[in-house]
């Protein structure tokens, strides 16, 4: 399974920087996607593949950092990189909290800039891996019988095959039968794996 | 000639007989007319001469009736008289008469005293009458019928009281009427006549042996009537004596009144004049007594009026210091007085007593502040304040005026100014906060773009195959951002200088005038002492006035900077004028810290600051400034201190 290139996006309202960005960061092989505003990002398609966002604080319109709290409103999670002329602690602190990946004072060194492009990705690939593995579990999920997915939740909270049967009304080797079927269809290998699977998927009793 | 009984016959002269009884009249009427004197006599030795005058009158009067009435007696036989009774009789009479009058002319007579007195009189009359009788010295025995002798004495008794009730109604003078003095006169007389007739009647003379005539003589008719003429002249004389008395009395007493109604009169008017003159003097006491308050009044007003009130004299020294004055400063008034109120009580620093002369001389209205030493050591700031009284000629004669404590409003002023001061040093520094951001924005722009660009370039010439066109690319875009960021900074400082520039011709020294007037607050908060030594008749130069004020005010206020933390050394400010090859010139000096050769070489870059506080671009748009006009802004070097001095030529053809 190989992932498309990713892209960096970088929203500065200097052309020139722009173009110096572009520059160097496709140097080193990834894709760069400029705007002027943060309103012409939004407006852009965006395909989904690994990306980050470099991202000036001074902008015209909606400024840098009330940008990044709208992506996060509309659970748009994508890594981002603060670039800014004339930064302040309050501001870098306020961007951190709120997830920045790096925050910047121009003029920066382009390893840092690079460095932290890099981070961002692979914050991003992680993020996007998780989401892919999450959505395959849930196929799994629901390729499970109703008495497998009712048994599921009383195993991975750690009961034994006659509690479970105990509390499902059913005997011992008919459990067996469910949990081994059940362990299959996710693809789990052992009890342990399962129970990661389950937390991931956010089954009840899995955080017990 | 003899009767029946043996007795001589006697017959009367009726002649005589009248006479008689005229003259016990005429005595009557004198005897009432002396009572009422003697009543109306003053006491002592007057009443008494009249007493006895009266006495004497009347005695006589009686007497000489009696005699007449016994020579009109006529009998047959010689009849003489022996004369030391007589005379005896004569004195009876006249004691009788001035018992009479004494009792009459009393001032009041009780029931007693007039029988008393009607008693002796009559006892008296009787008396005249038998004495007489027995004086008579004749050739027979005189025998007395003892009944007509105890009717002649009742008759004397009672004539006699009559006659006193008679003198004593008849004395008040006021009410006399002369008929009814006359008609008593009449009835006593005929009362006295019919006594003394009566007793007459009671005597019998038989014829016996020729008396002893010794001593005795007969009177003729010649004597008898020498007799009756001196009584007459006796009565009359004090009768005439008695009314010229009254009538002088009445006349005394008219010039008495006169006098008396005269005096009356004038003690009145001289009492009107008195009670005008009290009046007038009560007046004049009121209105003392209202000058005296109202100027206890004014002075009260002065002595509390919460000002030091004073007065001076023309040349400014004091005459006069009110309580108030007293009482702050604890000065006595002759410590006040003089130019004590200056030298004893202002501030060390405030005694300027050279202008507070040329104040005085000036003789205009003026006002100045000055610090009052109080009485507890500790000084307060005054304004005082003085307006000049001119004479006719317009010369001043006094100088009035007041010190009011200014000192809560001079601490709110500066406390003011102080927040304002800080207010604008904040906005000051905001601004500068937002412009440096704007700058830094402005200007790390091109730079983050060039060293984005750079750094790229770096990869590419160190990468193995460099791709040269993006290299070019690059570099070009280096080269252009360069002069981006140079553009950008030429912009800040044309904004900073900007201001549509006005050019004026202009007096350098009324710029120095105006900012020192503007910035005397802040010298003063920062305990500076300024000098100015300004040329005078410089050449008038061209030139934007704010500008040029903008620029002294940046000198000043780095100098007032710098000697701000300088304890050591007196805080000296000089501001000169004078000037140049081509100009004027201005030179700020001050004894703070002065400038190192270090600092000296970039004091005018943009941005360079020695304060804490500074953004180091008030030189430096300073020298823009003096550029644009054509001079020159610089550092002249001095062993202490610092001086900035900057020219403006006469005729600017530089800058704008």
């Amino acid at each position: 399974m190989t992932e498309p290139a990713p892209i960096v996006y970088v929203v500065d309202d200097d052309p020139s920087v722009r173009r110096a960005i572009k520059r160097l960061v496709e140097s080193m092989g990834l894709h760069v996607e400029l705007f002027g505003s943060a309103t012409e990002f939004m407006n852009s398609s965006h395909p989904d593949v690994a990306s980050c966002l470099v991202l000036d604080i001074r902008l015209p319109g909606i400024s840098g950092l009330d940008f990044q709290r709208e992506l996060i409103k509309t659970q748009h999670e994508i890594p981002i990189i603060f670039i800014t002329a004339h930064g302040d602690i309050q501001m870098s602190v306020r961007a951190m909290k709120a997830g920045a990946v790096e925050f910047l004072t121009k003029p920066f060194r382009d390893q840092d800039l690079l460095d932290a492009i890099q981070a961002a990705l692979e914050r991003d690939g992680a993020r996007r891996q998780s989401v892919a593995d999450t959505a395959l579990l849930r196929e799994r999920l629901e390729s499970l019988t109703p008495r497998e997915r009712e048994v599921l939740p009383l195993v991975v909270s750690g009961l034994l095959n006659k509690q479970v049967a105990s509390e499902i009304g059913t005997t011992e080797a008919t459990v067996k039968v469910h949990r081994s079927q059940l362990m299959k269809k996710m693809g789990a290998d052992s009890l342990p794996e399962l129970v990661r699977m389950a937390e991931k998927i956010g089954i009840p009793g899995s955080g017990r | 000639m003899i009767s029946a009984n043996g007795a001589l016959y006697g017959s009367y002269d009726y002649g005589e007989v009248a006479r008689s009884v005229l003259i016990a009249i005429g005595a009557s009427y004198a005897s009432l007319d002396l009572a009422g004197r003697v009543a109306v006599a003053a006491k002592g030795r007057i009443r008494l001469a009249w007493l006895s005058g009266g006495a004497i009158a009347m005695g006589i009067g009686i007497w000489e009736m009696h005699l007449k009435g016994m020579l009109a007696f006529r009998l047959p036989v010689p009849v003489e008289y022996h004369l030391p009774t007589i005379l005896a009789a004569l004195a009876v009479a006249i004691l009788a008469s001035a018992v009479a009058l004494h009792v009459a002319s009393r001032h009041s007579m009780g029931l007693l005293e007039a029988l008393t007195g009607s008693v002796v009189m009559g006892g008296g009359i009787v008396g005249l009458h038998y004495l007489c009788m027995a004086a008579m010295r004749l050739p027979a025995i005189t025998e007395y019928s003892p009944l007509l002798v105890a009717c002649s004495i009742l008759l004397a008794i009672l004539f006699s009281l009559i006659a006193l009730l008679m003198a004593f109604g008849l004395r008040e003078e006021i009410r006399w009427t002369v008929p009814r003095r006359l008609g008593s006169a009449l009835l006593m007389g005929i009362a006295i006549s019919a006594m003394h007739y009566t007793g007459m009647a009671a005597a019998t003379f038989i014829p016996a042996s020729p008396p002893d005539l010794s001593r005795a003589m007969s009177i003729s008719p010649l004597a008898n009537n020498g007799i009756a003429l001196v009584t007459l002249v006796v009565l009359v004389a004090a009768v005439v004596t008695s009314s010229v008395d009254r009538r002088m009395g009445v006349e005394v007493r008219r010039l008495n009144q006169d006098l008396e109604r005269r005096v009356a009169e004038r003690t009145l008017q001289l009492e009107t004049v008195n009670q005008a003159l009290r009046k007038e003097i009560a007046e004049r006491e009121r209105a003392e007594e209202s000058v005296r308050q109202s100027e206890d009044r004014l002075r009260r007003v002065i002595d509390t009026l919460p000002a030091l009130v004073w007065s001076k004299l023309p040349d400014g020294s004091a005459d006069f210091l009110n309580q108030r004055f007293r009482e702050y400063t604890g000065l006595s008034v002759e410590e006040g007085l003089g130019w004590g109120w200056m030298r004893n009580a202002f501030h060390p620093e405030d005694r300027a007593e050279e202008e507070w002369r040329a104040a005085f001389a000036a003789g205009q209205p003026f006002e100045k502040e000055a610090r009052l030493r109080g009485a507890d050591g500790t000084y307060r700031w005054f304004l005082l304040r003085a307006v000049p009284l001119r004479d006719k000629r317009g010369n001043v004669v006094k100088w009035y005026g007041t010190s009011t404590d200014i000192e809560d409003r001079k601490s709110a002023e500066e406390a003011l100014l102080e927040t304002q001061h800080r207010l604008a040093q904040i906005t000051r520094i905001q601004a500068m906060g937002e412009l440096a951001a704007a700058i830094a924005h402005e200007v790390n722009q091109p730079l983050t773009a060039i060293v984005t660009n750079a750094n790229f370039s770096l990869r590419q010439l160190t990468g193995s195959s460099p791709n040269l066109e993006e290299l070019r690319a690059a570099i070009k875009e280096i080269v252009n951002d360069g002069t981006r960021a140079s553009a950008v900074v030429a912009r800040i400082r044309s904004l900073l200088v900007k201001g549509a520039s006005r050019r004026a011709e202009i007096d350098i020294n009324d710029i120095i005038q105006e900012v020192v007037s503007l910035l005397r607050n802040e010298l003063t908060r920062n305990r500076i002492h300024l000098r100015a030594e300004v040329a005078a008749s410089l050449p008038r130069v061209q030139g934007d006035p704010v500008q040029l004020q903008q620029v002294l005010i940046n000198l000043i206020m780095n100098a007032v900077e710098a000697m701000r933390l300088s304890t050591e050394r007196p805080r000296k400010l000089v501001i000169r004028s004078g000037k140049s090859a081509d100009g004027v010139l201005v030179q700020v000096q001050d004894a703070g810290p002065g400038i190192s050769s270090e600092v000296a070489g970039r004091i005018f870059e943009p941005f360079f600051t020695t304060k804490a506080e500074g953004i180091g671009m008030g030189l430096a748009i300073s020298r823009s400034i003096i550029e644009s006009h054509g001079g020159q802004l610089s550092i002249v070097p001095v062993p202490q201190g610092a001086v900035l001095q900057f020219s403006v030529p006469v005729s600017s053809d530089g800058g704008l």
